[in-house]
């Protein structure tokens, strides 16, 4: 009994250091301040890195989901005889919520677990290490251009995933299944308002991009640097992320659209 | 301090996850010389390295380097005087997304803001130093484990350093590229003025080279001197060391309960 | 890949985001470029808004004509107050109108439906409707219905 007491006692000590151990992680990558001269060029690789090469499966997974909303949508909505507000449905789920999310978890599987294993296998091969004893901090040459790029890239990527599926749920609902184009964009546009809805779903997506980075280089960076502590900790990443993109999307939900 | 020594350590303790891995070292290793360190594995001969390059603290002790107080200098000095350093790691540790014309060019980039051409004929020096001038358009994972280490050898002179520190460099060679890597080690030092520190379990190479040497067993320096003096050295641990030995002062066994009792025989006790 | 290469994918990458955030505020949510139209205010007062929603349309005629800005309760009254902002180019609605609360379809949205009068003086900025008509209320409707009133 007492072991087990002991044990959960250990797990909470566990997770308050390593807790400790990102933050001050984060607190010496967001340190330095950024050499535009050297910096720019490794920042642009990044980004090419993790959002460019994330484009075609957030495109792809856009158009379905957009597609589906479509579809199911239509199905219930038809029951009430206002299929024409499946323009608004389509919108609204996808500017809200489903593409800061859908992104944000994509984005931690394509990009998320590349970027662990990118920078625990560096550190497995001694590359920061020995960055570090030619006198370059490993911290900002490596993990801070990662970092902010997908801060930056998230956004677009999840503003890209929005449109796409309303274009795929217009592709299905109207061309497709008949609603009236007009009411389908009159509908949306009357209900989807640019700085509640539009631009709230982009700072949960700016929120979403800054947390899954931030967990990927720290994973990668903290990891035990053996193939079985790179391969645990592209687990982590991925795990970590997904639920602190569904944990935080709930908090952010409650305060933007939440009435109190 | 003395002038002759370029770093030296003074008592230090060390020790990681519970295990005591340094007792109180004291060790001086003199400028302008090739210093060997040698020891079984695992004892912490990396560990050592990594505490001159301030990569780690020691629990207690200090660890001088040019006259530098490693443990106590701040970020921006210690990153300062690492520009002194070099440091060619057991794996080579080169950057697999660069070329080798990059890697080398790397801390020259970084640290120096030298014209492009300035660079090229400088990467190009030091890579025909250690003759892969003709490789550097390679990458990293089209080389073999001995260019590899050349390349890293390349890139850590690439500054001019006054300190190299060698983690391992002969492990999992074949005899060529030791003796390639032999003879680059001693052609450095005599012809940069270079301080080298070298780490490795390799006696007969390590000795060959090497101006003095010290042995390294049970978190404590256990013989220190010439290669002549080492040779001649009274204590057993030196000379099962030197020699090879399968068993000795340093057992065979792995610390064990009782035999008996781990097979569960001889009754309770 | 060449460092320019990649600079100018990910500037066509950085475009692309624009480009859709455009695409969400323009087509999407009916931002329309000519920034802030100009508008004046008019208030309503109705026994019940039912589910009318600030941000709802105002419309005559089937034509929407402006937006509701808020909606308040008067505590002298007991009524519900709407305030309206209504297109500064529609400024001759008859000072009799009224302001009538309306289902678009059987489970749609709410919104207020100005019926024209035939006065000719027009509703000046912060005037207030004379008639309104509450939102029908679907449960009243169908009790009234069955108790056969």
């Amino acid at each position: 009994m007492l072991d087990r007491i002991a044990s959960l006692g250990r797990l909470g000590l566990d997770i308050v250091a390593s807790l400790g151990r990102s933050g001050r992680f984060l607190a010496g990558v967001l340190s330095g301040v950024p050499r535009p001269v050297t910096g720019f060029p490794l920042l642009v690789r990044q980004i090419y890195a993790v959002g460019v090469l994330s484009l075609a499966i957030v495109v792809v997974s856009g158009l379905f989901i957009g597609m589906v909303l479509g579809l199911q949508g239509y199905t219930i909505l038809s029951d009430y005889g206002s299929e024409s507000a499946i323009g608004q449905m389509i919108a609204l789920t996808l500017v809200r919520e489903l593409g800061p999310v859908v992104t944000a978890l994509l984005f931690a599987g394509r990009a998320g677990s590349a970027l662990t294993a990118e920078i625990g296998l560096m550190k497995a091969t001694e590359q920061l290490s020995s960055m570090e004893m030619m006198g370059v901090d490993p911290l900002r040459r490596v993990v801070a251009p990662r970092l902010w790029a997908g801060f930056i890239a998230m956004p677009v990527l999840a503003v890209i995933f929005s449109v796409v599926g309303i274009w795929g749920g217009m592709l299905v609902g109207v061309e497709w299944l008949g609603v009236f184009e007009g009411s389908f964009w009159g509908n949306m546009q009357s209900s989807v308002d640019f700085l509640d809805d539009v631009m709230n779903g982009v700072i949960k997506s700016v929120v979403f991009g800054f947390v899954c980075a931030w967990i990927a280089v720290f994973q990668g960076y903290d990891c035990v640097p053996t193939s079985a502590g790179i391969s645990s900790a592209t687990t982590k990443t991925v795990v970590y992320s997904s639920l602190a993109v569904l944990g935080l999307d709930f908090v952010l939900t409650a305060v933007m659209f939440g009435d109190f | 301090m003395g002038s002759t020594a370029y770093i030296s350590l003074k008592d230090v303790v060390f020790s990681r996850s519970g295990r005591r891995i340094f007792d109180g070292i004291t060790l001086d290793i003199p400028r302008g010389k090739i210093t060997a360190i040698m020891g079984p594995s695992g004892t912490g001969k990396t560990t050592l390295l990594r505490l001159i390059g301030g990569q780690l603290r020691p629990d207690s002790g200090s660890v001088q380097v040019d006259g530098h107080e490693v443990p106590r200098l701040k970020r921006k000095a210690l990153y300062t005087l690492r520009e002194k350093m070099g440091m060619l790691f057991q794996s080579g540790a080169l950057f697999t997304d660069l070329s080798v014309f990059e890697n080398v060019a790397f801390p020259l980039r970084v640290h120096t803001k030298l014209p492009e051409d300035m660079i090229h004929d400088i990467v190009l020096m030091k890579l025909e130093a250690v003759g892969l001038r003709g490789a550097r358009h390679l990458m990293p994972s089209e080389l073999s484990g001995g260019m590899t280490r050349r390349v890293a050898l390349a890139r850590s002179i690439a500054l001019d350093p006054e300190l190299i520190m060698y983690d391992e460099p002969f492990a999992g060679q074949d005899p060529i590229a030791m003796g390639v890597l032999v003879k680059l080690i001693r052609d450095l030092n005599s012809s940069m003025g270079l301080t080298s520190v070298l780490v490795s379990h390799d006696v007969p190479e390590s000795l060959s080279i090497c101006h003095y040497a010290c042995i390294i067993a049970d978190g404590k320096v256990i013989g220190a001197g010439t290669p002549e003096e080492l040779k001649a050295h009274p204590s057993d641990q030196v000379q099962q060391f030197l020699q090879g030995q399968p068993d000795g002062p340093v057992p065979f066994h792995y610390p064990a309960k009782d035999a008996g009792q781990d097979y569960g025989l001889g009754g309770h006790t | 890949m060449a460092q320019r290469t990649t600079e100018i994918i990910v500037g066509l990458f950085m475009i692309a985001g624009l480009a859709a955030l455009l695409v969400l505020a323009l087509q999407v949510s009916g931002l329309s470029p000519k920034a802030a139209e100009r508008t004046y205010t008019l208030y309503a007062n109705f026994n019940d808004t039912g589910g009318l929603t600030p941000r709802g349309k105002v419309s005559m005629a089937g034509v929407t004509v402006g937006s509701i800005e808020s909606i308040s309760l008067d505590k002298e009254t007991f009524q519900a107050r709407v305030k309206m902002s209504i297109h500064a180019e529609v400024d001759n609605i008859p000072a009799d109108s009224s302001a009538v609360i309306r289902t678009s379809g059987l489970l749609g949205e709410q919104y207020i439906d100005i019926s024209i009068g035939a006065d000719m003086e027009s509703l000046q900025p912060g005037d207030t409707f004379y008639s309104t008509q509450s939102a029908m209320n679907l449960e009243r409707l169908i009790s009234n219905f069955a108790s056969g009133k």
